[in-house]
């Protein structure tokens, strides 16, 4: 028989898989000596989904490069404030138009090169350009000239004042004049990038020459998943220092009370809305949107997906936004006004569908939204889709009645003022409370008329904000200095260290 | 044999250009942007305008399929839509998983199901060929991904012989634990396709052990087993060898769900990365490859059926045409 050699060979290769199954389980992570100066293994089911750093739909990459590899001439650190990086310290003009950047003389790329003024031209002129994809270009389009006045100063002159200006700059990530998109890894930040594995593993290393404080610990891996589960298993085996989101609390069980894993709850910035089509009838109508607004049972809701876990909303705003106030009581839950608010407005026997992206989260939202909309006379039919037909049919073509989203980005009420966004929200009003934030003579006016525009928004129940997800970390004992709330996409890393 | 050989590769090569066209012109027509999901919530219509005109997918789709054909024949499956990078290396860089796995799976498959199969059909009144039906239609019945997830409680978690999921980042760099990484994708793989093909073994050689030849065998003093191996093997093979060609096509579309519970960045994630994400040149040369494969497969299975039994040659059709 001609087929007994390879036989004979799978055999001997099968018996070896099985021997070194056997002989190799003692070199996982857990079991090696551990100090200080150890790789940090970070677990995330947010990889990136290319390497260009302004795109939007990739929050991923700001979440492991922004702040570790790039830097802006801004950074929102932890807590969500702004602090200088690349800049220095700035000054505005009377008229708000004119910006003056003072930047850093101690900055090198991570291959040597100085950085000058004319990086920060290439960069922000890049966001802004005609061929430019960024999800901030439309925020930063205000930028009407930017000039190298000196190696070390930078003006911008806008085209309008945008008391938003500085925030969105930590958006724009600073790379060498000429680098473009997509072949740009060279930042300055304290990490350099190794190398990414794509649907595997992103590695950074520390950055020795870094101008500002080096980082705590020699480099990090973030290893992605797609399924949770493979996720808590590589934890719970001693494979991940770090899970940086939970997005269930029936993951936490095996966690909970045990002296070799700590579980940290912070705020995050996505909130879960239903989200009607505000300019097509019935919508078009205040009182049909808060009628069923008031038909909800939001802390149910929380309940089931979160298990009392984070946090009820009443609009778009997120705590770590600085114009936050709690609207959660505004529309609260009350089938009785419920059922006046739409008799009042003439809808009867109102069916609705619901289209959302399939998941275990949005499904259980879905039926607990239509048993309440049932309670009210309001049929809900449950439509599930996927995530490219969601941005094809609701985002692009607003061909929809309600969906549910959770939106990540920190700082989107003024998505609200733009009434060609997906849910057509259109109030005068509201857009000029807007634009006078941004024309605002401090940071203070801005936060005041942002907080007029957030209550203006929640009466009008624009949408049905439901909550707030919860910032769930799970991290190996002696796993210290990660951020615990998530006030912006990026993940800052540098402070994180490993007891031995 | 050379004609039919001939024959059969054009035939092959029709297959694949109109495969390539089905697949191409399915996918333009699923619902879903890849440059909305690509750029995410907080982009205007007119950049959705600008990444379209900069990915191609402006253009009319014939013109979108030509460029694909040319780029292909020429080597270059085009750049993926989502991370820029080429589709050939990404292809390429997932092989090293997949491949291992699929055919890891298929051998040891082969290599339980035959001897079982055949010792199932022999005692297949005593508690042995009773055990090996019952626990094959378990096999058949249960989903793969259940076998991986029970699979990891056992030998991951609760014994801690292997890892729950992943691929070491030094990859085959790292043989020991490359191999301890695919030992439980490819027995859940391998669960699965053995289950099936055992119960084409056993009913292959009941029927061969039926047969006058085997009687006449044992007439002429050789033993059951003797017998079987003699004149029965080779006769089993032909039914068994077609179902091993399609288990062998199956085995990659295993690998799809067993990635996922495993965590191991292959082609089948890949694949489901690239359908979530509508970045259609992935997915189609993805698909195309694996038309491929299956192709050959089944040209493989023709040719190795015909060369175990020399009656198909002479009754085959195109051979006479």
């Amino acid at each position: 028989m001609r087929t007994t050699l390879p036989r004979v060979l799978a055999l001997a290769a099968v018996t070896s898989l099985g021997l070194a199954a056997c002989s190799g389980s003692g070199d996982s992570a857990g079991d090696a000596p551990s100090t200080a100066e150890e790789e940090i293994v970070i677990g995330s089911t947010n990889e990136p989904t290319g390497m260009q750093r302004n795109v939007g739909g990739s929050s991923g990459i700001s979440q492991t490069m922004t702040r570790n590899v790039y830097e802006g001439l801004t950074s929102i650190d932890v807590d969500g404030e702004i602090i200088p990086t690349l800049a220095e310290s700035w000054e505005i003009s009377e008229d708000g138009l004119t910006y003056t950047f003072d930047l850093r003389d101690d900055v090198t790329f991570h291959d040597g090169t100085p950085f000058t003024a004319d990086d920060a031209v290439w960069s922000l002129s890049e966001v802004i350009s005609e061929e430019s994809v960024a999800a901030r270009k439309s925020d930063l389009i205000v930028m009407d000239q930017i000039t190298a006045v000196d190696e070390g100063t930078l003006e911008v002159v806008l085209s309008r004042p945008s008391r938003s200006l500085l925030f969105n700059l930590a958006g724009v990530t600073i790379v060498k004049d000429g680098d473009t998109e997509n072949t740009a890894d060279n930042g300055t930040g304290p990490y350099r990038f190794v190398e990414w594995a794509q649907g595997d593993y992103l590695t950074i290393e520390r950055n020795d020459d870094y101008w500002g404080e080096p980082a705590a610990n020699p480099g990090v891996t973030f290893q992605f998943f797609t399924d949770t589960t493979a996720m808590n298993n590589a934890l719970a085996t001693g494979a991940l220092d770090l899970v940086i989101a939970e997005d269930s609390p029936d993951q936490l069980t095996q966690f909970e009370d045990n002296p070799d894993f700590t579980i940290s709850e912070g705020t995050s910035t996505t909130k879960y809305l239903w989200a009607f089509n505000d300019g097509e009838a019935p919508f078009d109508d205040v009182r049909v949107r808060q009628g069923l607004y008031r038909a909800i049972d939001r802390d149910a809701i929380l309940d089931a997906v979160w298990a009392g876990r984070g946090q009820v909303i009443g609009s778009m705003v997120p705590p770590t936004d600085p114009w936050y106030t709690d609207l959660s009581d505004v529309h609260a839950y009350d089938p009785d006004s419920a059922r006046a608010l739409l008799a009042e407005a003439g809808v009867e026997d109102l069916t609705i569908t619901l289209d959302y992206v399939a998941g275990d989260t949005e499904a259980t939202i879905a039926q607990l939204l239509q048993s309440n909309l049932a309670d009210v006379g309001v049929t809900l039919e449950l439509n599930p889709i996927d995530d490219a037909t969601w941005y094809q049919r609701i985002y692009t073509d607003h061909d929809f009645e309600t969906t549910l989203m959770g939106h990540v980005n920190p700082r989107d009420i003024f998505w609200y003022a733009n009434p060609d966004f997906y849910w057509g929200y259109d109030s005068a009003e509201f857009q000029e409370l807007v634009a006078a934030s941004e024309a605002a003579g401090s940071d203070e006016e801005q936060a005041d008329l942002l907080r007029q525009a957030n209550e203006l928004m929640a009466q009008d129940a624009a949408s049905a904000w439901l909550y707030l997800e919860p910032q769930i970390r799970v991290a190996a004992a002696g796993v210290t200095g990660f951020p615990v709330d998530q006030a912006t996409e990026s993940f800052y890393v540098a402070d994180i260290t490993r007891e031995s | 044999m050379l004609r039919y050989l001939a024959l059969r590769l054009a035939v092959l090569l029709a297959s694949l250009v109109l495969a390539s066209l089905v697949i191409f012109v399915i996918l333009r027509l699923l619902p879903g942007d890849s440059a909305g999901t690509s750029l995410g919530v907080g982009t205007t219509a007119e950049q959705l305008e600008t990444l379209r005109r900069q990915l191609g997918t402006d253009q009319p789709v014939l013109v979108q399929y030509q460029q694909w054909v040319t780029g292909l024949l020429g080597g270059d499956a085009g750049t993926s839509f989502v991370s820029r990078q080429p589709v050939g290396e990404l292809i390429a860089d997932r092989l090293p998983i997949t491949l291992p796995l699929s055919l890891g799976a298929f051998v040891l498959a082969v290599l339980v199901s035959v001897p079982v199969g055949v010792l199932a059909a022999v005692r297949r009144n005593s508690p042995v060929g009773v055990a090996v039906s019952a626990l094959s239609q378990l096999g058949v019945a249960v989903p793969v991904f259940w076998v991986g997830v029970l699979l990891i409680g056992i030998f991951a978690l609760g014994a801690g012989w292997l890892p729950p999921g992943g691929f070491p980042r030094a990859g085959w760099g790292d043989p020991v634990a490359a191999v301890e990484a695919l030992v439980l994708p490819v027995v859940t793989v391998a669960i699965a396709m053995a289950s099936v093909m055992v119960r084409y073994v056993r009913s292959a050689t009941l029927d061969v052990l039926g047969q006058d030849y085997i009687r006449t065998a044992r007439s002429l003093g050789y033993s059951r087993t003797q017998a079987l191996a003699r004149h029965g093997l080779r006769n089993g093979a032909v039914p068994v060898v077609a179902v091993l060609g399609i288990e062998l096509a199956t085995s990659l579309l295993g690998a799809v769900v067993v990635e996922a519970v495993f965590a191991l960045p292959g082609l089948g994630s890949l694949l489901l990365s690239s359908v979530l994400g509508r970045d259609l040149p992935v997915v189609q040369t993805v698909v195309l490859a694996i038309t491929a494969v299956v192709l050959l497969v089944n040209l493989g299975v023709d040719v190795l059926q015909r060369w175990i039994d020399p009656r198909l040659r002479t009754s085959a059709v195109l051979e006479r045409a």
